[in-house]
């Protein structure tokens, strides 16, 4: 009766380590055919223990290539979405003026629309433009994805922050751009860093709009998309675990800074 | 005082309307060099805005505002020799406490702030915590670093707006005589918003009663409370029994009053009524000046005090004192609080008793008001 | 003691007003470049592409404007299976995504205690791991003659999704079962968050309360927890469905030429066939559809405060 006490009392952990399990299965699958070494050009099937893809993790045509492309228009596309989104989250927030309605479903419009019905329409605009598609049809596609999402980051933080505390960064002395710069900026750019990693794994990750706007330029996520089709080297997987560590070791330096510097009540 | 009026907060004809609604009627008030003044008022009747307008980060509507000689009334908050304690003290919680002091000196192009700050920290007793952050201190710390950080600019008003709504009851009272000493020490002009009544009589030499975006009464916190001018002063600031009644002579100093069967005596210069004969006047007397006696004893109350009999509705019991309510044909509920010296054992529900205090307590009020103005705003802000 | 900060008061809060005159203009310059962006290469895109489905011609001749609607008709008869299979499957994929996601939110929200944060990283964690490199890791996990099948073979459990058309054979790979299960595994962290979001605000003190006034904890659960996390489970499965009614990668990856869904065909039509009034006919539909759909679950739900 114990035991079906205590499964009973503990049912929902059982499930939720379960859905935590389904959701963290095909990184360990990642990781572990990372070290194989298949027959074929696909790698699917386990064969044998294998570093090699460790020790040469470009040696796959293109594949280096384009991760940096991706790496490039990621930066770039964060660096963008961040400036405009932030531009905007303040002037939401802060401000009451016409159109607010509006301005507020053009920006959720985005983030509720299917990523294809995006990339389909970006695709005609550019088309009929006659644009050269490449490097920066793809820079302007991930901009305008991520915009909507990092205003709504950096909105939630500048709208739970006491306007008090500026209106004394006034009171003591602090013209508006000082007060900007000493108080309003240091305390919202939590909220800016977010929106910015956000931007920065959205875009780094982006296939579907991508692939209707890239042209034959190739980035990573198209360089995996075509390897489906055509083989899939071990070296993808190699990737795959890297960013997986990477993601997590900064998450976790980054609590621990956050945790050293006491959380910051705003 | 001193001759210097640098430190006069001088405001002339200045209002605050937001769209339809009025929250400070055009408003005319001079605060001293020197002293501490409190505006006190319910949530809503314009304290807030009336300091703001001080502080600049309300622009008026009309009006201007002086300190001392100079005109301030658009300059931004910047530019005004004015600090302001916020309510739930706006520190700034990426920056530690010596960083949240030395703000308005470093923003002033102050290089060599150090020495300064700790001197101010010092004051307020916060010298250990200077590297910490806001979020590690307690309610009544941060309080203090609040005021420390705007001391330090020795600005030539102070303005505190709620300083101590966020703290306990026995913080509040410790921190009122710690703000009237640190008040007394640097001599800076305070003003100070708040909607107890009793933190603004413990603290201030002058209090500004507000109601409704228009000052009521104006004055020192003990002729306030004794000599109220109407009938929201006179509830909001402690209780008061208020009786309707008609003149019926004159003689001398004093005006005589008819209430129920009894007669009443006022003194003339404590009736801020209109006072024509066979008019009407509002009576009041605090509760803590009447005398209950047993009417069995009616014989030995002495000659020419104010009578009214009652009977005892109901009476609590807290400590040093007794408060009774009496059901009187004057008064429905006349409150009465005796100080629980010798108890009379007889004074017990359904007893029938005397009230009677001297005339000199009594105030008169002009009765075209409401006479219940003020209870429930002193009841919210108690 | 009472009231210890004053309220609000009636006027209008005064830090939501304009500060100052000399502002005035601020908002717009603020705003301007971002809503440009917005307007240019988001907005105007989707007037394009309702004019480019109404055009008729060919990619040699160019095309004009013919008001020809007959292309969403014929757009709509030849492809309606794929409408039908992109809802059906985005809808499973939602229900399981809540099932699924539901227990793990509750479980960081009330039962994780201090490994509440590492739990929180390894949900976002894969998030930074390129998703087609994580689906294709499904093609494993699914294989014919891989652990999985072969227990859902012994179990029985896959004669009975054969017969109910979710798989076919010994197969789990190319059949839609592989398309949903990849489906909810890509979008459960979108089901996850906005829940978690909205659990974590509920004051833990009302549990006590309810379980004080006699409610079993099933009951308290029904009654009081899942009440409160409505808007979290409306955000949750908007995030979840939109984006998996218009996936085609899962379906590409995973699935077979009968799990095709509807952005797989306006990709071809776009990238391969280049028709375009029929691509841009059909995602046209797509986005009416979804926003239609949305905006009547938005009502029924009544939660307007998604963002």
């Amino acid at each position: 009766m114990t035991f079906v006490n205590w499964l009973k009392r503990n049912l929902v952990v059982i499930a939720g380590l379960a859905t935590l399990g389904y959701l963290l299965l095909p990184n360990v699958i990642v990781t572990v055919f990372s070290f194989n070494k298949p027959k074929g050009r696909f790698n699917y099937e386990w064969q044998q223990f294998s570093t090699d893809a460790w020790q040469h993790p470009c040696g796959v045509a293109g594949m280096c290539g384009s991760l940096s492309l991706s790496l490039q228009i990621a930066v770039w596309a964060t660096i963008g979405a961040t400036v405009l989104g932030t531009m905007i989250a303040f002037a939401l927030v802060r401000y009451r003026f016409r159109a607010r309605g509006a301005i507020n479903s053009l920006i959720f419009l985005p983030m509720a629309m299917p990523e294809v019905v995006m990339a389909a329409s970006l695709l005609t605009l550019f088309l009929n433009l006659g644009a050269q598609l490449g490097f920066y049809t793809i820079l302007i596609a991930h901009i305008m994805f991520c915009l909507s999402f990092v205003v709504t980051a950096v909105k939630a933080r500048v709208m739970s922050m006491d306007p008090r505390l500026e209106q004394a960064a006034q009171d003591l002395y602090a013209g508006p751009v000082q007060t900007f710069l000493r108080v309003t900026l240091p305390i919202a750019a939590p909220g800016i860093a977010a929106g910015a990693l956000l931007a920065f794994a959205l875009s780094f990750d982006d296939f579907i709009i991508t692939n209707f706007n890239a042209g034959s330029t190739v980035t990573f996520p198209m360089f995996v998309w075509g390897s489906a089709q055509r083989g899939t080297p071990v070296q993808i997987n190699v990737i795959g675990t890297a960013m997986f560590l990477v993601a997590v070791l900064f998450v976790l330096a980054s609590m621990v800074i956050g945790n050293r510097k006491g959380r910051q009540k705003a | 005082m001193t001759t210097d009026n640098s430190g006069d907060v001088r405001l002339s004809g200045i209002s605050k309307t937001y769209g339809a609604f009025t929250a400070v009627h055009p408003l005319d008030l001079t605060v001293p060099q020197g002293s501490f003044f409190a505006l006190l008022g319910a949530s809503g009747c314009g304290k807030t805005t009336t300091l703001r307008m001080i502080a600049g980060l309300e622009e008026p509507s009309s009006g201007s505002v002086h300190l001392g000689d100079q005109e301030v009334t658009h300059l931004p908050p910047y530019k005004r020799p004015v600090n302001t304690v916020f309510q739930s003290y706006a520190l700034f919680p990426h920056l530690d406490i010596f960083e949240n002091v030395a703000f308005g000196l470093r923003r002033r192009g102050i290089k060599s702030v150090k020495k300064q700050v700790e001197d101010m920290l010092e004051l307020v007793q916060l010298g250990e915590q200077a590297r910490k952050k806001p979020h590690q201190l307690s309610g009544g710390q941060q309080q203090r670093v609040a005021v420390a950080r705007a001391l330090i600019n020795h600005p030539k008003v102070l303005l505190l707006d709620e300083p101590l709504g966020a703290l306990d009851l026995k913080l509040r009272r410790q921190m009122q005589l710690e703000l009237k000493r640190i008040q007394t020490e640097v001599g800076i002009t305070f003003v100070h918003v708040t909607h107890d009544q009793e933190e603004a009589m413990t603290m201030a030499d002058t209090v500004a009663v507000m109601n409704a975006g228009r000052v009521e009464q104006l004055g020192a916190p003990s002729d306030l409370y004794e000599n109220p001018q109407t009938t929201f002063v006179a509830n909001f600031l402690g209780t008061s029994n208020l009786i309707e009644a008609e003149i019926d002579t004159r003689s001398g100093e004093d005006i005589v009053l008819k209430a129920g069967g009894g007669k009443l005596v006022l003194p003339r210069t404590r009736c801020s009524a209109p006072g024509t004969t066979g008019g009407k006047v509002l009576v009041g007397v605090r509760p803590e000046k009447i005398t209950l006696t047993h009417a069995d004893d009616a014989g030995e109350i002495a000659e020419g005090r104010n009578r009214i009999t009652g009977k005892i509705a109901d009476s609590s019991f807290i400590g040093v004192s007794t408060q009774y309510v009496i059901d009187s044909p004057v008064c429905p509920e006349f409150e009465v609080y005796a100080q629980n010296i010798d108890r009379d054992a007889r004074l017990v529900p359904g007893a029938d008793v005397v009230l009677h205090w001297n005339p000199a307590h009594t105030f008169g009020l002009d009765p075209a008001q409401d006479i219940d103005a003020g209870v429930d705003a002193g009841e919210e802000a108690a | 003691m009472a009231a210890v900060t004053e309220a609000p008061p009636l006027a209008p809060a005064p830090e939501k007003k304009p500060p100052r005159k000399r502002g005035r203009f601020t908002p717009y310059w603020l705003l301007l470049p971002g809503i440009l962006w917005l307007l240019i290469f988001f907005a105007a895109p989707m007037i394009y592409q309702a004019s480019t489905s109404v055009q008729t011609g060919s990619l040699e001749e160019g095309y004009k404007v013919t008001w020809h609607f007959a292309t969403y008709w014929d757009a709509l008869s030849s492809y309606w299976p794929q409408f039908l299979r992109s809802v059906f499957y985005a809808a499973s994929a939602t229900v399981l995504c809540l099932l699924l996601g539901y227990p793990l939110a509750y479980l960081i929200a009330f039962r994780a205690g201090r490994w509440r944060n590492l739990i929180m990283i390894l949900v976002i964690a894969p998030f930074f791991t390129s998703f087609l490199i994580r689906t294709l890791a499904w093609k494993t996990i699914l294989a014919d003659n891989g652990p999985v099948v072969h227990t859902l073979n012994s179990l029985h459990i896959l004669s009975l999704t054969d017969w109910l058309g979710w798989t076919a054979g010994d197969r789990v790979l190319a059949t839609p079962l592989a398309v949903v299960c990849g489906l909810t595994y890509n979008f459960l962290p979108f089901m996850i968050l906005p829940l978690y979001t909205s659990l974590e605000r509920i004051d833990g003190r009302l549990h006590e309360a309810a379980g004080d006034l006699y409610a079993k904890p099933f009951t308290t659960f029904r009654k009081v927890t899942f009440p409160l996390s409505m808007p979290g489970v409306v955000s949750g499965t908007l995030l979840t469905f939109i984006p998996a009614a218009g996936d085609y990668v899962n379906a590409e990856l995973l699935g077979s030429t009968d799990t095709r869904m509807v952005g797989n065909v306006i990709q071809a039509q776009f990238l391969r066939v280049l028709d375009y009034p029929t691509a841009a006919a059909l995602s046209f539909i797509l986005m009416a559809a979804i926003l239609l759909m949305v905006t009547f679950y938005i009502r029924r739900s009544g939660t307007e405060d998604l963002v």
